[in-house]
């Protein structure tokens, strides 16, 4: 009976072809703005690292150790730590997993000097690869022993050793960062969170995660002469520490993350943190009330607005419209159903249930909703480049992915039959009699 | 026109009819915010910085070599600049402009006591203190910029310092009126928590390099302090369309005096080209949302067409026979008018308050004010209007049916 309807389906949509056109436009103009919406906001909403970054949660707390006269308001939290506090809390190892990161940008190059690349990575104290779930594609990482002996080793990943090297396994080569050579321990994969989770403060209005190309031992790090990206919060009277300056001891400039699974553990280690802070308070170290607080992946990034607000409003505007185009398209197809009721009537009166009058008008409009998909497929891809063409910060998020696809062929199904039920059922209603003596 | 056929008929077509209905109510209620929203952003981008905007040019320069003497350099460029044709005035700052993005702001208080209430309280909120961006700059910066000012008079120039803090400032009207409500704020002494800095000058209008929070943005303070870095950025003044030339002729000039420095292309900009920058999210969301409500009016107005052209298909026998027994093509014209009206009105009731529904939905998640009311009869007023015109063309082709259909079977 199916391809029946399918062929009755067919034959219908050829018989008034301007209407019909009106009608597969109009939810195709709706379905590919609510694709364009949704692709880029899938790819800015979801965690930064999936599957890691929901037990994820940074330090935050007021450590402020002079009285800052400008601004003595401590409003948003604050995830910039001093060195000296990162490591007591990593070494403390109270959580399952925890590490202090910062972003740092350096010149790689050959011991010979042949080749150099600069690169984007984090500096690190504990095991990041581990709490962020770098995959490593060679070598390993770096040791606590290497880590307390601050050992010149390092961890790049596969582009920068095809680049400075020509091979991907580069492990046990030397590179030069700094002053020093550093031992190439591990190769990771190209690796980066899915949008900015690090440094987030001080990279308002970047959205798109940075692609993190080394990972190397903080100190062993600053030994080199290699600083963070930025220098962060420097006390008022701290020698200035001028862009990527290794002089660093002043400066609030890392963060700690820490890895927890349980909301008991969150609630453990909220009250060591707010402990550890406040002892700092009371030795005089920590001028204002630290206020410490555990915040996990998620609200960080709501908090420092990460996605900015246009793109919740741009899937809004897109829902609101493809509702609106669901709507026409109803009332069109109830007029258009409702003038074949002669039609209807004849069936009807053979014998046809209401039932498979229902089926055969849901799989008209089914098939409606699917030419509607189609067409939407290049407005989609248009709507998206154009996104790209934009000079704004998540224009990298337009693309057109493979799952893309799926979701449209889904979405323009439903779209379809959900245009056709209220029509549908209106048809179907009509008694027998009513419809022959109408027609 | 009565109104009692209409709705009988309507009646018949409760469902087409209701969807009709809701569509147009949608159509309004979106509609209303999205033109809300666009006018916040208009508003937000037009915002005045009190600068000669169309006459100004800004590049920036880094000096790399070592041992240099900064202030030596800078007045050497300074010269090097004055005397490219077209230059009217120039001046060099160490980085902020309005809206260039980079700011450095700073506290200050009215008085020593007002600080001491804000060192209590902790907060400088409601202690009278606040916390203005700062600019520097060279001697005649004020002129170059084309700033107004409205009292006292602009730097003297043995005021200028390069190192430690200025024991004088210029303010805006603004930050002056905020500091001291009710008094003339020229020749007062500003506290820092260190030094006493008196107010000489009151500017009309100067802009924060990045003005985010509300009601601060026209806080600023120009202090006479010399740029005192390798890196400074040169305003440039010179005729509107003289800009991008000059530009050109400020690069080489620049390279000429000292080639030891790096000029980022993308720091070599106009006035607008920086306005607009700050700017772009903004206006690229008023593209967006300017064409999704001319979208949403557009699928309207077919919807309303389409069924318009259905009904009039539909009932032609019945407009025959009106014709026939007396109804004029005017009668005819004027029911799917009315009938139209009578949808569209329905809708524009509901819509009007899923407008101010969805007003206060988008108010708890966005930074967005209350709907201003006029907006709503404004809506209104458009989607009559837009109804009107969609069934215009069914309308005519209705009034033209021909009596003699009433006798055919259609």
């Amino acid at each position: 009976m199916f391809d029946y309807y399918l062929r009755l389906a067919l034959r219908r949509c050829r018989q008034n072809l301007p209407m019909v056109g009106l009608l597969v436009l109009t939810m195709a103009i709706g379905i590919a703005a609510t694709m364009t919406a949704m692709t880029i906001f899938g790819a800015l909403a979801g965690e930064p690292l999936p599957g890691i970054s929901s037990h994820l949660y940074v330090a935050t707390m007021d450590a402020r150790e002079a009285v800052d006269k400008d601004n003595p308001d401590y409003k948003q939290p604050d995830s910039l730590l001093k060195f000296s506090d990162a490591k007591a809390l990593v070494d403390a190892h109270h959580a399952m997993q925890q590490v202090a990161v910062a972003a740092s940008l350096t010149q790689f190059a050959r011991p010979d000097g042949k080749r150099s690349e600069k690169a984007y990575g984090l500096m690190a104290y504990g095991p990041v690869l581990q709490v962020l779930g770098v995959p490593l594609r060679h070598g390993r990482s770096w040791t606590e022993a290497e880590q307390a002996s601050a050992a010149p080793v390092v961890v790049i990943d596969t582009e920068v050793a095809q680049k400075l090297f020509g091979t991907e396994n580069a492990v046990g080569r030397s590179v030069t960062l700094g002053r020093r050579d550093f031992r190439v321990i591990g190769v990771s994969a190209p690796w980066n969170p899915r949008v900015r989770m690090f440094d987030v403060r001080q990279n308002q209005g970047t959205v798109m995660g940075q692609k993190e190309m080394f990972l190397v031992p903080a100190q062993a790090a600053l030994d080199a002469g290699v600083g963070p990206l930025l220098a962060g919060e420097c006390g008022k009277d701290a020698p200035v520490a001028s862009f990527q300056s290794a002089a660093v001891a002043q400066c609030r400039w890392i963060e700690t993350w820490v890895r927890l699974d349980t909301p008991a553990t969150v609630a453990t280690y909220d009250r060591f943190l707010a402990g550890y802070a406040n002892t700092q308070h009371d030795a005089g170290r920590f001028v204002y009330p630290p206020q410490a607080k555990l915040v996990g992946t998620q609200a960080w990034l709501a908090l420092n607005h990460v996605v900015p607000d246009d793109v919740h409003l741009n899937l809004l505007l897109a829902g609101g419209f493809l509702l609106l185009c669901l709507v026409n398209v109803a009332g069109l197809l109830a007029a258009r159903f409702l003038r074949r009721q002669g039609d209807v009537a004849i069936r009807r009166a053979l014998g046809a249930s209401r039932r498979t009058v229902f089926v055969q008008h849901l799989v008209e409009t089914g098939l409606l909703g699917l030419i509607g998909g189609v067409l939407a497929l290049p407005l989609t891809w248009l709507g998206l480049w154009i996104v790209r063409m934009q000079p704004v910060s998540y224009a990298d998020a337009a693309k057109f992915s493979p799952g893309v696809f799926g979701v449209l062929f889904a979405l323009s199904l439903i779209v379809g039959l959900l245009v056709g039920i209220l029509p549908a059922w209106r048809v179907c209603r009509l008694p027998p009699a009513l419809q022959i003596k109408l027609g | 026109m009565p109104i009692r056929p209409i709705l009988s008929t309507l009646h018949k077509h409760k469902l087409t009819a209701t969807l009709l209905t809701l569509q147009v109510a949608f159509t309004c209620a979106i509609v209303c915010n999205v033109v809300f929203m666009v006018a916040q952003r208009v508003q937000r981008i037009s915002v005045s910085t009190g600068i000669a905007e169309s006459e100004l040019s800004a590049i920036h320069s880094r000096g790399i070599e070592k041992g240099e003497n900064p202030q030596a350099r800078h007045t050497a460029d300074l010269a090097a600049l004055r005397a490219i044709p077209g230059v009217q005035s120039v001046a060099a700052v160490s980085y902020a402009l309005p809206l260039d993005q980079s700011e450095s702001s700073s506290g200050i208080c009215p008085s020593k006591e007002a600080l001491d209430r804000a060192m209590q309280r902790n907060s400088i909120d409601g202690s009278g203190c606040m916390e203005p961006a700062i600019y520097d700059g060279t001697p005649g910066l004020v002129g170059t910029l084309g700033l107004h000012l409205v009292a006292g008079r602009d730097f003297l120039p043995d005021e200028y310092v390069s190192k430690g803090k200025p024991a004088v400032a210029i303010i805006t009207r603004a930050l002056a009126q905020k500091m001291y409500p009710g008094q003339a704020a020229l020749g007062k002494d500003m506290y820092d928590g260190d030094n006493f800095i008196r107010v000489v000058g009151i500017v009309d209008t100067l802009l924060r390099p990045a003005p985010r929070q509300p009601g601060t943005a026209d806080d600023s303070m120009i202090f006479p302090q010399l740029p005192d870095h390798a890196s400074a950025t040169y305003v440039l003044r010179s005729a509107p369309g003289d800009r991008l030339r000059v530009l050109k002729a400020a690069e080489a000039a620049l390279l000429k005096a000292s080639p030891n420095r790096i000029i980022d292309p993308k720091q070599m900009e106009t006035y607008s080209q920086i306005r607009a920058e700050y700017f772009q999210r903004d206006t690229t969301m008023i593209g967006l949302l300017i064409a999704s409500a001319l979208g949403l009016l557009f699928v309207t107005a077919l919807g309303i067409a389409g069924l318009a052209n259905f009904w009039v298909q539909q009932r032609t026998r019945s407009i025959g026979i009106r014709r026939a027994i007396g109804a004029t093509r005017s009668d005819i014209l004027h029911y799917f008018q009315a009938e139209n009206f009578l949808i569209v009105t329905a809708g524009v009731v509901l819509g009007v308050l899923l407008a101010i529904g969805l007003n206060l939905l988008l108010m708890t998640h966005y930074e967005l004010p209350r709907l201003p009311l006029w907006y709503l009869p404004v809506g209104a007023l458009a989607l009559w209007v837009l109804g009107q015109l969609a069934v215009l063309s069914p309308a005519l082709r209705a009034s033209n049916v021909p009596p003699v259909v009433a006798t055919r079977s259609v």
